[in-house]
């Protein structure tokens, strides 16, 4: 397709996976963070 | 067209990088996310529900 073989894309993937859920969990919790602090609902 | 099989996700998600090579669009994806990100801040800052600090 584009280059990468299978199985590059199941490590990329897999890695994308780990910072993306990293990168929500830390947004969720600067948002409860502001929530605590400053209500806006 | 229609004999293509379709996907089952999240178990193929990772084919997109078959289609998308992130050595090319990775930064690209992350600038894009990075510049959602400061749009958003900068109109809900602009709301005035908040003071910064």
């Amino acid at each position: 397709m584009n280059g990468l073989t299978e199985q590059q894309a199941k490590e990329f993937h897999a890695q994308f996976k780990i910072t993306y859920t990293a990168f929500v969990g830390l947004a969720a919790l600067a948002h409860l963070m502001v929530l605590a602090n400053n209500p806006w609902f | 067209m229609s004999d293509i099989a379709k996907p089952s996700n999240p178990n193929d998600d990772w084919k997109i990088w078959m289609v998308v090579n992130p050595s090319t669009w990775l930064m690209p994806i992350l600038f894009a996310v990075l510049l959602i990100v400061l749009t958003v801040h900068t109109v809900v800052l602009q709301l005035g529900w908040f003071t910064w600090g």
